[in-house]
């Protein structure tokens, strides 16, 4: 309040002087700027400036206590981490995770989605279905499953013991559990994924495949010769697409279900960050991690925004 | 285009198979939520004498409800705010050419290429030096930037005609007054779409949450979630119920607006 009355009155005072002023701020030529402060200001506080303050902290030393001085220690966080046997277990699994997610979450939407375009507004219903888990939140979905594959008393045990069979534990096994976090990821991603596929099949132009079908073209010429080429972009897209979810997303269903074990089975790049930075409050190799994470994500979200880009052009 | 008979069925056996897998583990933790105590380790995935208790027992032992305020007043507050400031960017980018404009619009769109996870420790470290830790301040402010707002309301700007402003100024109308009184009405489908994914996103989000929120005074759903497992929570029927529930705001808009849901999501490729 006293700042508001000190320039009430100092405006009193100045009455010319502030007159000028508001003459030269109210001109029409800031009006673009005062529109676009509030995203600038934002995005310099919480984007860019941390973004920048993240390198810094990559090469110091700190344990997040504001008592305890930050010291600047160089590239050594880098060095010390990639030395880490959680660090390799972490890019290991990140590859992994990847590397599976292209079959499951990449191409096997594929013939669904050309399957259910080629069913038209008759399948409807299927759709609606499959796209349920993505808006289902990770968390919900890693609680059911975590109860679903509990050892003792879980539906899975439960329904295997009616046949006299035992189930796994399968989040008690480093090999199993990735896979189990790697099959659930599907599991909610599967829809969206082929529902990106069936509008980039929506833009095909089906007088095309009528002209193939004359010509005496079968279902598999149709799908190699014309649909495939055209669904390149969109296949190339939901790449991207999953590549970045599977390095970011997994952190809910390894965090919810496994905490990175067992013996850093499950555990990622992203999720070893995050125990760096906030579980056990070393703040330089947290920031050293993000950084490396960072370049691995940069590529690939050049990329997307790109296509991004271009597939919104398509749509208009 | 028609596939032939054995790719049809074929085709119909494995979307059957798919969405009984996504259908089944649904409808188990759903039946759980209406189950009594003693049938919540039955095989039978639907009650026998279906319940509302766990409802109930989620909300008086549980601060589900708090959770479920935090969660409405936090994503409602966020939401506005990121459509508010993406409509004022959006606005300015479409309607004129000022110095400058290249640069700043490179620096909105560019700051969709920097993750939220690449910024996290040095916006907790802010949080916490402005003492907003464990507050709905820390879950809403660092968060109302959203570069993809101004991305998607730009692709709608494209193909607004710019005699629209022009138009509008004729009428006496200020750029301030033009925005809410022409541009923002023209603009309805595209900001509904918009308002569907952030709500949906920010009412999922996880992460954020899980760092900045200490006590049951901000946590929020989803992070409230988590601290029922921490606490070895084994009340399974109430926690299928809270499951339930807060899936449940997702579900009733996709209910009600299926096909633009679906479009909006697809459109967008944010998801991912």
């Amino acid at each position: 309040m006293t700042a508001v009355g000190t320039a009430t009155s100092s405006a009193g005072a100045h009455a010319p002087a502030l007159a000028r002023l508001r003459r030269a701020l109210g001109g029409r030529r800031f009006v673009p700027y005062y529109y676009l402060a509030p995203m600038v200001v934002l995005l310099g506080l919480f984007t860019y400036w941390p973004f920048v303050h993240t390198v810094y902290l990559s090469l110091t030393e700190w344990n997040l206590r504001p008592d305890t001085p930050l010291e600047f220690v160089g590239a050594a966080n880098f060095a010390e981490i990639t030395g880490n046997r959680l660090f390799q277990d972490a890019l290991r699994n990140t590859l992994i995770y990847i590397a599976g997610s292209i079959p499951l979450k990449v191409l096997l939407p594929i013939p669904i989605a050309v399957f259910l375009w080629s069913l038209g507004p008759g399948g409807q219903v299927y759709r609606s279905v499959i796209f349920l888990p993505t808006l289902l939140s990770f968390v919900v979905v890693s609680v059911v499953f975590l109860w679903l594959l509990n050892p003792i008393g879980g539906h899975a045990q439960q329904f295997f013991a009616l046949f006299g069979l035992s189930f796994p534990n399968v989040l008690g096994q480093p090999t199993a559990a990735l896979w189990t976090i790697l099959l659930i990821s599907t599991w909610k991603i599967i829809g969206f994924n082929t529902l990106l596929y069936i509008a980039g099949l929506a833009s095909i132009n089906r007088d095309y495949i009528e002209a193939m079908r004359i010509d005496g073209a079968g279902d598999w010429a149709v799908l190699r010769h014309l649909i495939w080429p055209l669904l390149t972009p969109t296949t190339f897209f939901v790449l991207i697409a999953t590549v970045i979810f599977s390095i970011q997303q997994v952190f809910t269903p390894i965090d919810i279900m496994t905490e990175g074990g067992p013996a850093n089975g499950t555990t990622n790049l992203f999720y070893m960050v995050y125990q760096y930075a906030f579980v056990v409050f070393n703040v330089g190799y947290g920031a050293a991690g993000t950084v490396m994470l960072f370049v691995l994500l940069l590529a690939v979200t050049l990329i997307k925004v790109r296509l991004l880009d271009r597939h919104v052009h398509y749509d208009q | 285009m028609r596939l032939s008979a054995p790719w049809r069925v074929v085709g119909h056996t494995i979307l059957l198979a798919l969405c009984l897998s996504v259908l089944v583990p649904l409808l188990i933790a759903v039946g759980t939520a209406f189950k009594p105590s003693n049938e919540v380790y039955s095989i039978l995935p639907w009650p026998t004498a279906p319940t509302l208790d766990n409802f109930v027992r989620i909300f008086t032992d549980t601060p589900f409800a708090i959770y479920t305020w935090n969660s409405v007043g936090t994503t409602g507050l966020r939401v506005a705010g990121q459509l508010l400031f993406a409509v004022l960017t959006a606005y300015a980018f479409a309607r004129w050419d000022f110095p400058g404009r290249e640069l700043l619009f490179a620096l909105v769109l560019g700051a969709m290429m920097i993750p939220h996870q690449l910024t996290m420790i040095p916006i907790y470290i802010l949080v916490a030096e402005l003492q907003w830790f464990d507050t709905w301040r820390a879950l809403i402010i660092p968060n109302l930037a959203m570069p993809f707002g101004v991305f998607l309301l730009r692709q709608h700007f494209r193909s607004f005609p710019k005699e629209i402003f022009d138009a509008a100024e004729i009428d006496g109308a200020g750029h301030w007054r033009a925005l809410w009184l022409v541009v923002l009405p023209n603009l309805r489908p595209a900001l509904a779409a918009l308002t569907i994914i952030l709500f949906i996103d920010t009412w999922n989000e996880y992460f954020w949450p899980l760092l900045v929120t200490d006590t049951p005074e901000s946590r929020t759903i989803q992070v409230g979630i988590r601290q029922f497992l921490e606490e070895d929570f084994d009340d399974y029927g109430a926690l299928m119920a809270g499951l339930t529930l807060a899936s449940l705001p997702a579900l009733a808009i996709f209910f009600f607006f299926q096909r633009q849901v679906m479009d909006t999501f697809v459109a967008s490729g944010i998801k991912g």
